[in-house]
């Protein structure tokens, strides 16, 4: 009974440490996955000319989860005749449970939402531009940082269960 | 594309109802149109920020179907036309006098243009340096304000300053009285040119012309004829991507948004057409490819800005397509009798009014 009593706990807290340590693994990734999608809408915009509601159903198609379910909803609110603006704001607050970013990661890719379809393709170019420059600026550093916490996590949970057994023991 | 819809509907009850008929019907029949021009407006309400908007959906006094332009100037009166009245609105939708009427604010016009552009300035850039946008449904809204130029040409318009949403008519039929006088002694269509002052309806007699001609009339003896329009300002078919909003008939194919005279040069060479059309004639490029166009045998339908004969013989670029006796045929419109009177049709080759 003990024994397993002694399994199940560092069982659950390693878990918790590999679901931590997945959790922040994601980061880069959906950073990625946001360059990716940013330099898909700058071609729209610049080369197709395409208006913002169709080139976000064009971004939805081809991008995965989550960004998808964002750009949908961003579609979604620009069918509804909100202005670009505000529902590029309204979107990052009602997604980003989905996401696994941090605070500073929305206040750049937030940017994007400020004057976004308010001037000609040339300056709505250079926005994007300067955006995913920062973005991929905090994407390298993301990556680097990212599998040092993660591998930290996903020891450390396995180590608080053993902790927590000899204590208990 | 709704709005298409619902406009051609209404078109009808401007027929007057029949005096024989029981009131309770006529009643009925007035309901029938106050709520069909309640949903026209609210339709129309959609392209504005919250304060317009909530103004045309408390519009009463004023019927959809009389009004044909609305317009929104900064630090000035809300201001809607009708074909023969300027009805300035208070914040309740009520006309008033001009100093109690609602004001229109910088913020109002920003929020139009954001909704009618759907957030999307930089996809309307080539409509915006030219002036106007085209809403789906083929409205037309004129825009103005300072423009910016680069190396002599207008690169694009900010701080707008004035908005006129013009609404396009679909009034079938009248194309029919004068289309006979178009046909030559052989029964063909001849090359021609509709003239009118702005606002006299040359928009939606060519547009009837094209769905009249594409399809063919059996009782004047004239077949179908393929007809290619070149819808530069996307007004004539309103296409909405890719879809046109208006009948232009069974055999028409739609070049949209493209330049005239580079639109002329490609339709000829690849879709064969027996007739051009195309609106507003007056840039010398048009006149130069119109001509190119003339040697490969199509027949051309267009329109120009002119109020009448004299005026257009005084227009340079018209002068010349006239003096050259390309034109076999003259339509001359104007709003003596509402928009779309036919002043006259001039058969050019003789100088004869028909």
């Amino acid at each position: 009974m003990l024994i397993m009593g002694c399994v199940a706990l560092i069982a659950g807290c390693g878990s918790l440490g590999l679901w931590l340590a997945s959790r922040i693994r994601r980061r880069p990734a959906e950073l990625r996955a946001c360059l990716m999608a940013l330099a898909l809408l700058d071609t729209e915009i610049v080369w197709g000319v395409t208006p913002l509601p169709e080139a976000f159903g064009i971004v939805k198609e081809r991008t995965d989860l989550p960004w998808q379910k964002f750009f949908a909803e961003l579609q979604e609110r620009l069918e509804r005749g909100e202005s670009a603006g505000t529902a590029w704001k309204e979107t990052i607050l009602s997604q980003n449970v989905n996401f696994c970013l941090k605070q500073q990661d929305w206040q750049v890719i937030g940017d994007v939402g400020h004057g976004l379809g308010r001037s000609d393709s040339q300056e709505q170019h250079k926005q994007l531009e300067l955006v995913q420059h920062q973005l991929a600026l905090i994407k390298d550093q993301a990556g680097v940082w990212s599998e040092k916490q993660a591998k930290m996590w996903s020891y450390l949970g396995f180590l608080c269960g053993i902790a927590g057994v000899l204590i208990l023991i | 594309m709704s709005l298409h819809y619902t406009l051609s509907v209404v078109q009808a009850p401007k027929v007057k109802l029949n005096s024989t008929e029981p009131m309770t019907s006529q009643t009925e029949g007035s309901l029938c149109r106050s709520d069909q021009s309640a949903a026209l407006w609210a339709d129309m309400a959609r392209w504005f920020g919250p304060e317009v908007r909530s103004i045309l959906d408390k519009i009463k006094a004023v019927t959809f179907q009389e009004v044909e332009e609305l317009r929104l100037r900064v630090g000035q009166p809300l201001l809607v036309r009708t074909s023969d009245q300027d009805l300035f609105l208070n914040s309740e939708g009520e006309i008033t006098n001009p100093n109690k009427a609602y004001f229109v604010k910088r913020e109002d016009l920003v929020c139009a243009l954001e909704r009618m552009t759907h957030s999307s300035v930089y996809a309307v850039e080539e409509d915006l340096r030219q002036g106007f946008l085209t809403l789906p449904g083929g409205n037309r809204v004129g825009v103005t304000g300072e423009a910016i130029l680069q190396h002599g040409k207008i690169q694009t318009l900010k701080h707008i300053s004035s908005l006129n949403l013009r609404i396009a008519r679909d009034i079938l039929g009248r194309g029919l009285k004068i289309l006979p006088l178009l046909l030559g002694a052989d029964g063909t269509f001849g090359h021609t040119l509709l003239i009118s002052p702005p606002r006299a309806g040359k928009t939606t007699l060519l547009r009837d012309l094209i769905r009249l001609i594409s399809n063919g009339v059996p009782q004047l003896g004239l077949v179908g004829l393929t007809v290619g329009v070149v819808d530069e300002r996307g007004e004539l078919a309103g296409m909405w991507q890719g879809v046109p909003t208006y009948n232009l008939g069974y055999r028409t194919d739609v070049l949209d948004g493209c330049p005239k005279a580079s639109g002329m040069n490609m339709m000829v060479r690849s879709m064969a057409p027996q007739v051009i059309a195309m609106d507003e004639l007056g840039h010398s490029d048009d006149v130069t490819a119109l001509m190119d166009a003339l040697r490969t045998g199509v027949r051309i339908l267009s329109t120009a800005h002119a109020s009448s004969l004299e005026e257009a013989q005084n227009r340079p670029t018209l002068a010349h397509l006239l003096e050259q006796g390309v034109f076999e045929r003259l339509v001359v419109l104007s709003r003596k009798n509402g928009p779309g009177t036919v002043e006259g049709v001039y058969d050019l080759k003789t100088g004869r009014i028909l």
